[in-house]
């Protein structure tokens, strides 16, 4: 089965062959053509194509284990380090294609941050959690390198609650702290996307409603694919859904139009709750 | 039952009191909580008495000696004068060589199955680090008597005396007749045995560090060698160091392996290629020599006795590093 892109779907939010060079449409920051994707012998993801606009949050809902988070993992290679998985098709990214064997992954990575379900604080400082990173691809000399701590902490509204304990270990911080923390990591190096894998699963309702909060500011200067298994959080947060199933794209639309009037059945069934 | 209360923490006392006084302990429900608790007390009572055998029967060396036993250079059992210092320093140096050998081996060898093998291969060479383990000591010994000794008088020696006699910082670290025993050989074979148990525990460590962490290491575009070191290492740090020192327990006590390839004479010195001997090995070979009540056969228990008190200190120095990276 090959995704739907039904007639009436947006111009603001997709870009297809079919509808070129809409003067409304936003450029696209991930395009991604005729995915497949495999663990070894199972056939994870089918022939995925849709396209993620810059600057926007596309959210990935569905079922557990339908792909979603295989294709989040897809942007960043993160499926390199694993023996056995590899894709086909195309996901081009700035004029590139990322799965060329050719790409430096490191630079894609400074490109393309991640954020994860849980907290993952490196086991130093505050302060060093967010230099990690920066380090790996810049040179900076204290003052500039004090100046983007503060800057990407004061982003997530981190700043004032750890002003006075940068040097403390990271690990000191509360759940939703940690996971600010790590948001303020993956920006620090400035990439143009961010992948958000179930960031809020592991927090509470006000560490969770911090983070949505966070996610309509960033998205004024990343694209944000976001995988979620709430809906009410990609009702609340997304601009553009994409609903998976088995594997396959079934629909994707703008928020509005894909919880108000899903074309398929198998979404307003996952969407009204009646499966998954 | 006195016994086994006395040994409990207060407010559990308080308790085990308030039931008994009830009625309420069944017959065997007693009878198992008497059992576990001398259990758990046999535990303090043989690790004191080892350290009383030890030493009360050394009591003489040290009074012969003075405290300053542990530091003598001496052991003639012609003139039946006796210090406990070439065998210390022996174990002490062969068991450091052994740990630093070992330590990059172990830790490169549960890096790479826990995070960069493939799975077939890393099982098959899993099984083979536990193997390795489990292959008893002596076979180590014969091992190292047949291979490392020839080995290191007929090639390594030669080599190094070529190249480095007149080398200012080697000389002295080099210097001896090509025998192919002494500290280095011991240090070899004992990285080789305790290289299993440490990668093994190393392994467990670095598999139970989350894949979310190393992933998000590697999410901001750490190469492997970053991963390694800024986050691996500082995660796994307290681990590791229970693998040095579960290592540096079993190259401290060596006794056979080293008794076959240490050259077994009683010098000091900072040749790492001269026979040297260890506190284990000396004791293994002298005891049956040595006639109850002599002077010899105490010096090996007070020997016993220091080496029993290294081993403590090398716990006590594992569980202060600990702390500190809590």
């Amino acid at each position: 089965m090959t995704p739907q892109t039904s007639p009436g779907m947006t111009q603001d939010f997709m870009m297809t062959e079919t509808d070129p060079q809409t003067v409304k449409s936003p450029e696209v920051a991930l395009a991604v053509r005729n995915l497949n994707f495999y663990y070894g012998e199972n056939h994870a993801l089918h022939d995925i194509s849709v396209n993620f606009p810059a600057r926007r949050v596309t959210a990935m809902i569905g079922p557990s284990g339908c792909g979603k988070s295989t294709l989040l993992r897809i942007f960043n290679r993160m499926y390199d380090l694993y023996p056995g998985q590899r894709a086909t098709g195309e996901v081009m990214f700035d004029g590139r294609n990322i799965l060329d064997h050719d790409l430096d992954l490191n630079i894609l990575r400074a490109r393309v941050g991640m954020v994860f379900q849980k907290p993952t604080p490196f086991p130093m400082s505050i302060y060093d959690n967010i230099a990690f990173g920066v380090r790996l691809h810049e040179k900076l000399n204290k003052a500039d390198m004090d100046a983007r701590v503060q800057d990407v902490l004061t982003r997530v509204a981190l700043w004032n609650e750890v002003r006075d304990r940068l040097n403390a270990p990271a690990a000191g911080l509360s759940g939703g702290q940690q996971q600010r923390l790590c948001i303020a990591r993956s920006i620090a190096t400035r990439p143009e996307v961010l992948l958000l894998d179930e960031p809020t699963s592991a927090l509470d309702p006000i560490s969770t409603a911090r983070i949505e909060e966070l996610l309509d500011e960033l998205k004024e200067e990343f694209t944000i694919a976001i995988v979620t298994h709430n809906m009410q959080q990609a009702a609340r947060c997304a601009d553009q859904v994409a609903f998976f199933y088995m594997g396959r794209l079934i629909e994707v639309d703008s928020a509005d139009r894909m919880f108000t009037n899903p074309k398929q059945q198998q979404t307003q069934d996952y969407i009204t709750g009646r499966f998954g | 039952m006195t016994l086994a209360t006395a040994t409990q923490p207060t407010e559990d006392r308080d308790r085990a009191g308030a039931s008994r006084s009830g009625n309420r302990r069944s017959g065997p429900d007693t009878a198992f909580h008497l059992l576990v608790a001398a259990s758990a007390l046999l535990v303090l009572v043989v690790l004191g008495g080892l350290v009383l055998l030890m030493g009360v029967g050394g009591s003489q060396a040290f009074r012969v000696f003075g405290p300053g036993f542990a530091f003598r250079d001496v052991w003639n059992p012609v003139s039946d004068d006796y210090g406990a210092w070439a065998p210390l320093f022996g174990t002490i140096l062969s068991t450091l060589i052994g740990v630093v050998i070992a330590l990059p081996l172990a830790f490169g060898t549960a890096f790479w199955l826990t995070a960069m093998a493939p799975p077939r291969i890393a099982a098959i060479v899993g099984t083979a680090v536990q193997l390795l383990a489990a292959v008893p000591s002596i076979i180590f010994g014969m091992w190292g008597f047949f291979t490392i000794v020839p080995f290191m008088a007929r090639t390594v020696q030669p080599f190094l005396t070529h190249h480095f006699r007149h080398t200012p910082g080697l000389r002295f670290i080099i210097h001896g007749a090509p025998f192919g025993t002494g500290l280095m050989t011991a240090g070899l074979v004992l990285a080789v045995m305790i290289a299993p148990f440490m990668t093994a525990v190393m392994r467990d460590v670095f598999a139970a560090m989350p894949n979310m962490l190393r992933e998000s290491a590697y999410g901001l575009g750490a190469t492997r060698w970053d991963v390694m070191w800024k986050v691996v290492v500082p995660w796994s740090r307290s681990g590791m160091i229970g693998a040095i020192v579960l290592g540096m327990g079993r190259a401290l006590g060596e006794t056979m392996a080293v008794t076959f390839v240490i050259g077994n004479v009683t010098a000091v010195g900072w040749s790492l290629f001269a026979p040297r001997s260890t506190v284990a090995s000396l004791i293994a070979l002298q005891f049956p020599e040595s006639p109850a009540g002599s002077l010899r056969l105490s010096a090996l228990l007070a020997l016993g006795f220091i080496l029993m008190l290294l081993s403590f200190a090398s716990l006590a120095l594992a569980r202060m590093l600990r702390r500190d990276t809590k």
